[in-house]
Order: C-alpha cells, then structure tokens, then sequence
C-alpha cells in the first residue's frame, strides 16, 4: 500500500478575540474552578470575515509553499463546515476561486458537525488510496464560525454557558501520497455513531442544544470508538500504542475529563497517574486550542497542529485522535509525525499569527453582537462596513489576507488586502 | 442494594471528586449542578459511581434526573431492573 495522510498543514485562528475569563465575568457566570475548564482566548469572527475568507486565509500559505507542479494535482477541494453559506452552492467553489486553481478539480462540500473535518480527511485519503488518479492530492478545508444573531437579552442568557468556548477557525489539509507532515495509519480507525440529539443548528444563524447531553454522548462515543479502533488494530493499547492525543477540543477541560474517562473506564487508572499522563500526552494539543475556543470541523486539526508544533518528535511518534461531531458521528484514528514534519509546521509560525490578532474589548464584542452588521444567512445584498470596529481594520489588512467586500444578488465578493 | 444505598454511594463520590463539598450537607433534591459540580466533574461522579456498583452503562442513558435522588432512582431501576 503506497503511504498516503497529510502532505502539509496550514491554520487560520482568525484576526480579532476576546479574553474568555473577562467575558465570563462580565457575563456574570458563576463558575467556580474556571481554571480547570483550561480556556482562554476566543476568536471572534469579523463581520467582514466568513466561512469562504477563514478557509481562504488557512489555505493560502499552503498553496504558496507548493511548486507549480504541485498545484497542478490538486483534484479535489472539499469544504467541511457547519457553517454553510448557501444549501446548494459549496463553499469549495469560492475558495477553488480564490486560490486560482484548475479547473480538473472535484468542489463539494461535507457537513456533520464537528466530525466533518475527520471525515474529509478520511474522504481525501480514500481517493488517494484508491489510485484513480495516481499523484492526485486533494484540498481538505475545515472551516466554522460561530455567528448568532442575538436579538435580545434573553438570547445572550441562554447562550451564556456556550457563548465563553465557542470559537472561530479554519484548517487546510493537502492529502496525497507524500505525506510529509503525518503519515495515517491507512484502515485503523474505529467509529461510534448513533442518531441523539445534543447540538444542533437548526435555522439559519441560530444553534440549540443541551450541553450536558453533548458531554455525555462525546465521552460514549471516545470509549466506543476507540473500541473499535481496537478491534481492527490488533495490539492497540490507549496507554501504550500513542505518544501523543489530540481529541476534538471544545474546551481544553472538556479533553481533559474525556482523557480522565478513558484512563478511569479502560484501567482504573489513579488520579496521579492520569494526571501525569495527561500532562505528558495530551497538554501539547490545547496549545492552539485554548486560544481560539471551539473550532468546530477544525478542532481537532487545532489540537494536531500545536501537538506537532511544541511536542517531542526526536523519534517519529504515533498520535492518536478523536474526532466527534454532534447528532452524532465520532472516529478514532492514528498517524505517524516526524522531525522532518515538526520542521516544516513551525516555519508557518502559527503561534506568532494568533499572538498578531486584535484584542477586542467587551465594548466591541457587543457591537458586534447587538449591532446590525451580523450578515444574516440568506442575505442578497449588502457593503460590507469595515469600520465597524475601527481599531482592529488596520490589524486585519497583512497584505495576504481575503476579507468581504459586498454581497450582489447573492454573489459574495471579496478582494485580498 | 437499592436507591438509598446507591444514593450514599453517588454522595461519597461527590465528595472524593469535588473535595470543596466535603463538608457540605447532601440531600436526594439537591442536584449536582446547584452544588457547583461542573458537567465535566457531573460525569466523572457517575463513572466513578457505575464502577463501584458493578454497572455498565452508555452515559446517555443517564441523561434527564434533576436531582441526586432521582439519579439514584434510575440507577437503581437499570441495576435491578
């Protein structure tokens, strides 16, 4: 079987965020241990940003590392989001666009919550495997904002325990059979899905859920996957097989308990030695995570890219990860990362971009809450209004950056800045 | 062993998972929640709480007690049941 995972890897943690603790103060939230909740920053979307500019914005230093030839094979552009912009038009189209890629190119989209981005991996990598196109790479784009139309205060209320980890961001992922930053472990993989109904988005520009119920039916879905996992991989041991984790991270405390689910459910581990192995294993991964909340389709890939970025990789180490998307969906797969990989990750300076963002105030944030420049789904025309937070304009403009301009008769138009 | 017994059980291990509630008078209408136990602490108190009484079961199907009694109820209905 010809290798086949992740050829190289970009992330978008958005331009502007806001200090989760402040928020939560400022919101009145009671929570007592907020420390062990391990969040910090959330992005926050711009008015002007959207799914098309955050997948754009990842994918961008990616296209320019390659050489022409290279950009040449990409066959395949598939968005994964939750976050669509439109029921029938993908956002592959506007990002194949604007990338100024080929036309021989399959442009489609994937949607189920939060797993949609494992599942374009997943997708890519079949069609590498399958040899269709031999040398074909394919484009896997995961990117969700959050975006709630609050109209009144009883909006902001019941929102109040999800508003402090929800988040923006968006990842590119280039399959192909030279996988220079992860190589996967092609068939291991394990699933656990079943219809419940913990988080959904049911209408346009709003989310409903119950939080507890989500909690619950993620940490199911971690032991059954890995279940799985472990019925095809002969061997495969949680505490042995993986030098790394990364779990799709809605909130680094929330990894934290699934971890502490797992070691408790498979071995009865004691809190000292679940501590240490956490510490060890998993705290790499909510390097990222816990500057941009809740990433959706992206998380996961958050948490791989700051595994990758700050681990030890003086061996080549295999990681173990856990996607899960509400409703539900969930996988447990592996890969092999290198130097060579840790290498090539570090010199995109992720840590440097998320470190460049604007600091919103709590008196922006509800600007851009209350105020009437939330571009509502289904809008047909509208300027885009880049003052609306005066400050943070000049911070977005990098000279690589797509941003909004206007909608025309449904068409969104965009430019670099 | 029954809802009692069971209840004592899930009140042990609030206090082991949450030390802070060491102290704290536990009733069956006080829920978790109200006590400050965070969701991620909710659920490591039933995990803990199935191992010791000898029950496997997905936590979804624990989902919907308002309070420690009826979660000890359900318990006891699914480990008797």
């Amino acid at each position: 079987m010809i290798p086949v995972g992740i050829e190289a890897m970009s992330v978008y943690g958005g331009a502007a965020y806001l200090d989760v603790r402040e928020l939560c103060e400022y919101r009145g939230l009671d929570i007592p241990r907020f420390e062990n909740l391990l969040m910090w920053e959330k992005t926050v979307a711009l008015p002007y940003e959207d799914p098309v500019t955050f997948g754009v914005n990842a994918a961008r230093p990616l296209i320019d590392g390659l050489s022409d030839d290279g950009r040449s094979r990409i066959e395949m552009i598939i968005a994964c989001t939750e976050s669509g912009i439109d029921f029938g038009k993908s956002l592959s189209t506007y990002i194949h666009h604007h990338l100024g890629l080929a036309r021989n190119c399959r442009l489609f989209e994937i949607k189920q919550a939060c797993y949609s981005g494992a599942a374009g991996l997943q997708m890519a990598v079949n069609f590498v495997l399958s040899r269709t196109s031999p040398g074909g790479k394919a484009l896997v784009i995961a990117t969700d904002i959050s975006r709630f139309a609050l109209a009144d205060a009883s909006a902001v209320r019941e929102w109040a325990y999800s508003e402090p980890s929800s988040g923006a961001g968006a990842i590119a992922l280039l399959v192909s059979e030279t996988p220079d930053l992860f190589v996967i472990d092609p068939g291991a993989h394990g699933n656990c899905a079943f219809e419940v109904m913990d988080t959904c988005r049911p209408g346009a520009d709003t989310e409903a859920g119950d939080a507890d119920l989500s909690l619950m039916a993620y940490l199911d879905c971690c032991a059954g996957a890995f279940n799985d996992y472990a019925r095809r991989v002969e061997g495969a041991d949680f505490r042995q097989s993986f030098g790394y984790l990364c779990f799709h991270t809605p909130f680094g405390g929330m990894v934290k308990g699934a971890h502490r689910h797992l070691m408790r459910k498979l071995y009865k581990a004691k809190p000292e030695e679940i501590e240490a192995d956490f510490q060890q294993r998993m705290s790499p991964s909510l390097t990222y995570s816990q500057r941009v909340g809740n990433t959706a389709g992206a998380s996961l890939f958050l948490a791989l890219a700051g595994t990758i970025d700050t681990a030890d990789f003086d061996t080549p180490r295999r990681i173990g990860l856990f996607s899960y998307g509400s409703g539900c969906c969930s996988e447990f797969f592996s890969g092999v990362v290198s130097s060579e990989g840790q290498q090539r990750l570090k010199a995109l300076r992720i840590d440097h971009a998320l470190s460049g963002r604007y600091r919103l105030s709590l008196a922006d944030y509800e600007t851009l809450l209350r105020g009437n420049h939330a571009v509502r789904f289904g809008t047909r025309d509208v300027v885009l209004d880049h003052k609306v937070v005066p400050a943070a304009w000049p911070v977005y403009q990098t000279g690589r950056r797509l941003v909004l301009d206007a909608i025309v008769g449904y068409h969104r138009e965009y430019r670099w800045v | 062993m029954d809802s009692d017994a069971i209840f004592v059980v899930i009140v042990d291990t609030i206090r082991e998972v949450v030390p802070e509630l060491t102290d704290h008078r536990i009733g069956r209408d006080d829920s978790m929640a109200d006590l400050g136990v965070n969701s991620i602490e909710r659920n490591e108190v039933v995990l803990l709480t199935l191992q010791a009484i000898d029950l496997d079961l997905p936590t979804v199907q624990l989902h919907g007690p308002h309070n420690i009694g009826e979660l000890a109820d359900l318990l006891n209905a699914k480990l008797n049941g």
